[in-house]
């Protein structure tokens, strides 16, 4: 099973309707389970809710074989921590889906270190669905105890 | 007696907060309060100190950003925090500016998702900022006074 999902903020509709007509098409053949938010796209091909409590969220994650989604930190962190492959479609600031091109930028960042696929457009995420479950993410490596003594030594020479 | 430094922790719900929460050590034990912007989070941080939700604000709602404006002012001189960490993104730019006006010290991470460039925030809080970190190393070469330690995220 692939899971779809669009996060809990806004709908996503261009990522939903491209995995929707991939299954119509029959270019993708994977069952698809997907958290869509308040989509005005309804999906035909695949089975979806518009939320999920976070058990059951986690649960469906982790049975997953690969994530498809928007590329919120959110999800791209949990994807690497559990080793998934994960295809991301940034949302984008032209088509009114966020404010700025953040998800654009950390998505080809992190594409081009291997930890994620990507795809700028729905045609390139329709041709990409079908290497998802053999895509072998890099881990990331982290430096949260570097930045911390820095900040804490900060602290100290505080009064 | 010496006063206990009282910091202020600060992000929007999301992305941003839970790379402020990666950083728990440098605050579990001194005094802390949270300002964030959703009611969602607010149980996820009570464990760890007062939590003040403000609302959402970006630049497309100037009527929200000028309520969350207020909010952070009234809180910050009730406060009146020694120390101002933010991650980001609109609220901690504002409650920046405003421990800065109450003599706090600020110290701003920059979100991971700022690859090319400072975000909006980061490069207004950069005037102000005592410590202000980066997340990749590049940003710090294109930036005066910002510094790249590692990533958190």
């Amino acid at each position: 099973m692939i899971f779809l999902t669009v996060g809990t903020q806004f709908p996503f509709d261009r990522l939903v309707r491209v995995v929707d007509e991939a299954l119509g098409l029959k270019s993708f053949s994977e069952e698809v389970f997907g958290q869509i938010g308040e989509s005005s796209y309804k999906p035909h091909n695949f089975e979806a809710v518009k939320h999920l409590e976070k058990k059951q969220y986690d649960r469906i994650f982790q049975e997953a074989a690969g994530i498809i989604s928007h590329a919120g930190m959110g999800t791209i962190t949990m994807a690497l921590k559990q080793q998934k492959p994960i295809l991301v479609l940034p949302r984008r600031k032209m088509y009114g889906e966020v404010v700025n091109d953040h998800q654009l930028e950390i998505a080809r960042r992190f594409a081009s270190l291997k930890h994620l696929l990507m795809a700028e457009e729905p045609e390139e995420l329709a041709e990409k669905l079908n290497i998802l479950t053999d895509f072998k993410p890099n881990t990331r490596e982290t430096q949260v105890q570097a930045v911390q003594e820095r900040i804490c030594q900060f602290l100290q020479t505080l009064p | 007696m010496v006063k206990k430094q009282n910091i202020c922790l600060v992000a929007s719900a999301g992305g941003h907060l839970s790379q402020l929460l990666r950083l728990k050590e440098c605050w579990s034990e001194k005094e802390i309060f949270f300002i964030s912007t959703t009611e969602v989070v607010r149980t996820q941080l009570s464990q760890f100190g007062k939590v003040y939700i403000v609302g959402e604000s970006n630049r497309e709602h100037p009527g929200r950003v000028l309520r969350v404006w207020w909010r952070c002012v009234r809180i910050i001189l009730r406060e009146r925090p020694q120390v101002v960490i933010s991650t980001g993104a609109a609220v901690g730019c504002m409650a920046c500016f405003l421990g800065k006006l109450c003599r706090a010290k600020v110290i701003w991470i920059d979100s991971i998702t700022n690859v090319e460039r400072l975000s909006l925030s980061g490069r207004m809080v950069r005037y102000i900022a005592d410590l202000f970190l980066v997340q990749w190393p590049e940003l710090a070469k294109q930036y005066n006074k910002v510094e790249y330690t590692g990533a958190v995220i």
